[in-house]
């Protein structure tokens, strides 16, 4: 089906209390003239202004594919399926997760059923962080870290409420774990729109703008959190048998600890760049056109996950380049 | 008078296209429901249309939402809906409202034999014949699909990881067994001779169970979901979507285990989107995802006829009259086709 009729779908992450249903009651306010389906959790916070409110399970099913970590949520499966048989068109669907929901479900959704990847895309994974209690929520939950590691967007909340350098401790944190995702500094979810919806950021062609600090990746293990970031760069080109070699036993071995991965490649003889984005095992990868004239070809690579240091990436990765 | 204004865009249709009537509606159709000779057809709207021999149909108004299922209870329209709503609807189409689960949706509705049933997220309603109360049959994950079988005495509830089989006792009491296989579970059917289960799967598979010894299998080798399939001729084969052929696995004899499927091909690569038994006969219509329709013979592959050329939008259900006079086809688009079968000179 055409990427045009693909309607975008945002998921809405974050701890109770964070200030969800407070960013998702500006959205359907501001976004006049605009026909949206929210999906919510019935354990959910209450009163959302719309007029097409659905109730989910957040039901994660196993596939029956060989695959341990490859779970999807059957419920939006089923809610996303029914709403794309309506006669009247929607602009966009969000869906409102529980504090304590695995975002990975949610996006895996997106690649494994086809009927969903045909008529829907998911947009961005927007999670709504309380910078007051975030440091203390990602210690005592690995779902609050899951959902910093799998967003596009952290909208860091209540920024009143913290001085400044506990404000930067707090980022300072997210980005260790998540170095890709846009911080935005709120007070009440007061954020442009624009920056929340729209963002297409499960599509390849936004791979190539991502710049994580990668020389940033100092791995001082001052809060000892438990999920973290690497990323390698390589000017010397790749050798693809050697990659795709090394990379499909890594995520069929690891695929569980590793949450998100994103890619750049610059493979020896070919001229194209390859880019990729994953969630756990699942993968979408293409060509994405010539190199930019000009511009140096070099391979990035980035991993979000736990255990990380134990997988032996940098030389897994030093190996794949081209003698 | 009968000007020719149509020949050019008319060259390319059938005659069943020709003869028949066609209706361009804009609204996706979502599943239709034989009633002896009358044909209704639900909606993306929330709408319905009954569609009787010689007559147009006007849409009804049942859901606010969409009509996510229908189905029949003797000669009555039974439907479920986004809006919570279980409803009747008679072939005059007069509505009544069996059922209000307010946000919850209505997934599935069946009937057979005085008992009537519905389901809204893990639970089973049902009403036993000349019970103003339902019985609530819970479930621990969603409900995929109900079925009861040809007799009524037994229900099979697919979900995840497996059906409950539901099982009326002699003094009508209802009580489960198991069905288990890991994965989660969609449509679900008995065979009309009741001796096999066959459910579809999130996984693009088939899974069944013969019910006498509960051996059960998988039917594999599908490039997508496989959301329609029927038994064919009694219990001779069981017909699927979900691959470019309409793939058709032998159920008679020892059943399809070891045994290859019957393959019958069409012009064009297009997924297999829906299939329809012709009634009493060892043949088949296959709707594709270009719109396109076709009638084969199962054992003779050669022996297709296109019924409808393509729409360009998937077909979601073809329906065929009792007495195999009439042929109703509905696409995502809202293209309805409602014509005769036979022409006039083979009645």
């Amino acid at each position: 089906m055409e990427s045009n009729k693909q309607v975008p779908v945002t998921v809405l992450t974050g701890f109770l209390g964070a200030g969800k249903t407070t960013l998702l009651n500006r959205i359907l306010t501001e976004q006049h003239g605009k026909k949206y389906a929210v999906i919510v959790n019935e354990f959910g916070e209450q009163g959302i202004d719309n007029d097409l409110v659905v109730d989910a399970d957040e039901e994660v099913f196993e596939m029956n594919n060989g695959c341990i970590c490859c779970t999807v949520r059957g419920d939006l499966i089923r809610i996303l399926s029914g709403l794309m048989k309506r006669a009247d068109k929607l602009d966009a669907i969000i869906v409102e997760t529980t504090g304590l929901a695995d975002p990975a479900p949610v996006a895996q959704t997106f690649f494994v059923d086809q009927d969903v990847a045909d008529r829907t895309k998911l947009d961005a994974i927007v999670t709504v962080a309380d910078a007051v209690h975030l440091s203390s929520q990602l210690t005592d939950h690995h779902e609050a870290e899951e959902q910093i590691a799998f967003a596009d967007v952290v909208l860091l909340n209540k920024i009143d409420l913290v001085d400044e350098s506990g404000l930067e401790t707090v980022k300072e944190r997210i980005r260790k774990i998540n170095p890709f995702a846009k911080i935005i500094n709120t007070t009440k979810c007061g954020v442009s729109l624009n920056e929340i919806l729209n963002l297409d950021a499960f599509s390849l062609k936004r791979v190539l703008e991502v710049e994580p600090d990668f020389l940033e990746s100092d791995h001082d293990h001052e809060h000892d959190d438990d999920v973290t970031s690497l990323s390698f760069v390589s000017d010397t080109p790749l050798d693809m048998e050697k990659f795709q070699d090394w990379f499909s036993k890594l995520l069929q071995t690891k695929g569980q600890d590793i949450l998100r991965t994103k890619g750049i490649l610059d493979f020896t003889g070919e001229s194209d760049r390859y880019v990729f984005q994953g969630v756990h095992m699942l993968m979408d990868a293409s060509p994405m056109g010539k190199w930019p004239e000009g511009k140096v070809r070099s391979s990035r690579l980035v991993f979000i996950g736990r255990n990380l240091e134990n997988m032996n990436l940098k030389e897994g990765f030093e190996n794949c380049k081209s003698a | 008078m009968k000007a020719d204004l149509n020949k050019f865009t008319e060259l390319n249709k059938t005659k069943f296209e020709n003869r028949g009537k066609e209706l361009r509606l804009g609204i996706p159709v979502i599943n239709s429901v034989v009633i002896g000779n009358s044909i209704a057809v639900g909606f993306g709207d929330g709408t319905i249309r009954i569609f009787k021999a010689g007559q147009s149909s006007e849409p009804i108004k049942a859901h606010n939402g969409i009509v996510l299922c229908i189905s029949k209870d003797g000669d009555d329209i039974i439907t479920g809906g986004d809006d919570g709503r279980f409803l009747r609807i008679s072939l005059n189409g007069e509505i009544s409202e069996i059922a209000n689960f307010g946000s919850r949706w209505v997934d599935h509705v069946t009937a057979n034999n005085g008992s009537l049933v519905c389901t809204s997220g893990n639970n089973v309603y049902l009403w036993m014949a000349g019970r103003k109360e339902p019985k609530i049959l819970e479930h621990e994950s969603t409900i995929g699909g109900v079925a009861f079988d040809s007799k009524g005495r037994r229900l099979a509830v697919s979900r995840y990881g497996g059906v409950t089989l539901w099982k009326k006792d002699y003094s009508n009491k209802w009580k489960s067994s198991n069905l288990l296989w890991k994965g989660s579970h969609n449509k679900v059917i008995f065979s009309p001779d009741d001796r096999y289960l066959v459910t579809s799967m999130q996984e693009n598979q088939l899974h069944f169970w013969r019910l006498k010894d509960k051996t059960d299998s998988t039917m594999s080798g599908y490039g997508a979901k496989v959301k329609s399939f029927a038994f064919v001729h009694d219990t001779k084969f069981l017909v699927t979507s979900g691959s470019n052929d309409a793939v058709c696995w032998p159920f008679d004899g020892i059943g399809p285990e070891g045994r290859q499927p019957i393959c019958l091909p069409f012009v064009g690569n297009k997924l297999v989107t829906f299939v329809e038994p012709f009634p009493n006969e060892n043949a088949i219509f296959t709707g594709l995802s270009d719109g396109s329709v076709f009638l084969s013979e199962i054992e003779k592959s050669s022996n297709t006829i296109i019924i409808r050329s393509f729409t360009e939008s998937e077909v979601t259900t073809i329906s065929v009259t009792e007495d195999g006079s009439s042929i109703l086809i509905g696409d995502m688009a809202g293209n309805i086709l409602w014509t005769s079968i036979w022409d006039e000179e083979n009645k």
